[in-house]
């Protein structure tokens, strides 16, 4: 077997570790200095390993539908009454809600106001989350093979979850509301008072640049405001909870830690986000040419 | 024979390939692990360090097979998968790897409670760096709680790590050196 000389081999175990920890200390500061530096090595990787955080994350989501329910059969006779009351009443909003979108398409016909886009859902598991409260991002088994692009909004149930930040061809990353990097006009539903919606890696994100500050209560619902081309505008972001000094706290309707399925929103908007690399996308998947999104961006 | 180098032992030699690729293979996999989106509500903020427990423990017991290099790319592959700022978990493992290593001596052949209160020092100045690289790095002074609650909860959990890591060593490679 041929070996190295000692000599050299204990030169090269003595200088390896500090070498290594400068590498990465440089990597850090080059990572810092441009953010995009390491996104398509990062794309790849995620994607690379998305089938196996795919099989590995399905038992934790087939015991966490277990849970669900044998919690479901404890509590089955008060859910049924529960239910059976709030269908009653959800019975009448029907009635009001079909009168309603029937009026408001009189009025639309008789304004001539042009149609909203139509909107198109893709529905993706979450494979993998952070691990770490350094960061609030979680993976989805979805990609450019199935439609997504960097800036789709992804709501969960009630509400607005994050959009999209990393797009590889079969996994993407959502960035959560409540991350350090997460800014997102939102406007307040009674006063239609402008803010931006800010995190700080708390489970409540805050509230800046409010028009006016005064008129906030806690309680008010907090929609998507539309403004800057990222999300759609009019989606459910969360309520305000509390009314800090430092502004006011919005409570997102998504329990964000425990999300399983996320719907991620294509409303046809390029979204604010720079495209970095142009990614090889798989021609007529998308809904919109896409001549539309490059012209939307300026 | 060999001549002594740094603080890397000679320890038995490990021939079957399986069992050599065993280290890096099982800090791959607390990786992994730790990103798994686990339906506890605020579990993702507090998951505990799975790689620095795997670091640990075979920097103790089987340094010569988690080399630098090894440990270098499980934190790059870790700092790429979970979104983090990448290099950070890298910078971190290399130096638990080194701090270890320096104090291998006092670890080895101990009964377990010294080797845990050894990983307990370990964690608390791991997670210490590694929030004040995550300050520095977004230029922001993140709640040191949460902190504080994950390097518990790493301590907490480190027994079962090491029990099954022990476990496997013990079955595929032979006893502890």
């Amino acid at each position: 077997m041929i070996r190295p000389s000692a000599q050299l081999r204990a030169a090269i175990q003595r200088t390896t570790p500090p070498l290594l920890i400068l590498l990465s200390a440089a990597i850090i500061i080059l990572g810092k200095a441009d953010q995009t530096m390491f996104e398509s090595l990062r794309t790849s990787l995620t994607d690379d390993a998305a089938p196996a955080l795919d099989a590995l994350s399905r038992p934790l989501g087939a015991v966490a539908a277990l849970v669900d329910r044998v919690r479901g059969v404890v509590t089955m006779y008060q859910d049924n009454v529960r239910l059976t009351r709030e269908n009653e009443r959800l019975l009448q909003w029907q009635q009001i809600a079909l009168k309603l979108s029937a009026d408001n398409r009189d009025l639309r016909g008789l304004l001539k106001s042009v149609p909203e886009a139509a909107v198109s859902y893709v529905t993706a598991r979450v494979i993998a989350n952070s691990g770490g409260g350094y960061v609030r991002t979680v993976m989805v088994n979805g990609g450019t093979e199935q439609g997504l692009a960097r800036g789709q909004a992804a709501i969960a149930g009630e509400g607005l979850v994050g959009r999209l930040t990393e797009v590889g061809s079969r996994a993407a990353r959502v960035l959560l509301i409540t991350d350090l990097n997460s800014r997102i006009p939102v406007v307040v539903e009674s006063s239609h008072v402008n803010a931006v919606l800010a995190g700080d890696n708390s489970e409540r994100p805050r509230l800046f640049y409010v028009g006016q500050p005064d008129t906030i209560k806690i309680g008010d619902r907090i929609l998507t405001s539309g403004e800057g081309g990222v999300f759609p505008p009019g989606l459910p972001v969360g309520v305000v909870a509390a009314l800090d000094p430092g502004g006011a706290r919005v409570e997102p309707y998504v329990e964000l830690s425990q999300l399983g399925y996320v719907l991620i929103v294509d409303y046809g908007l390029s979204g604010a986000l720079p495209q970095p690399v142009p990614v090889a996308t798989r021609p007529g998947r998308r809904s919109k040419p896409a001549t539309a999104n490059e012209a939307s961006v300026r | 024979m060999a001549l002594k180098v740094s603080s890397i032992p000679s320890l038995p030699r490990v021939n079957s390939g399986v069992a050599r690729m065993l280290p890096i293979a099982t800090t791959l996999l607390a990786a992994t692990i730790a990103i798994l989106p686990v339906p506890v509500p605020g579990y993702a903020a507090l998951t505990p360090a799975f790689t620095l427990m795997a670091v640990y423990h075979w920097t103790i017991y089987r340094p010569d097979l988690l080399p630098p290099i090894g440990v270098f790319a499980v934190g790059l592959t870790q700092d790429l998968l979970s979104g983090a700022p990448v290099g950070v978990g890298a910078l971190v493992l290399l130096l638990a790897r080194a701090a270890v290593l320096r104090a291998r001596r006092y670890f080895i052949n101990r009964t377990f409670p010294f080797v845990w209160t050894g990983f307990t020092l370990l964690a608390a100045a791991a997670m210490l760096v590694l929030w004040a690289l995550h300050c520095l790095i977004q230029l922001t002074f993140f709640d040191l709680r949460s902190t504080m609650f994950r390097t518990v909860l790493t301590i907490a959990i480190f027994p079962v790590a090491s029990f099954a890591l022990g476990r496997t060593q013990r079955a595929l490679i032979g006893a502890a050196g």
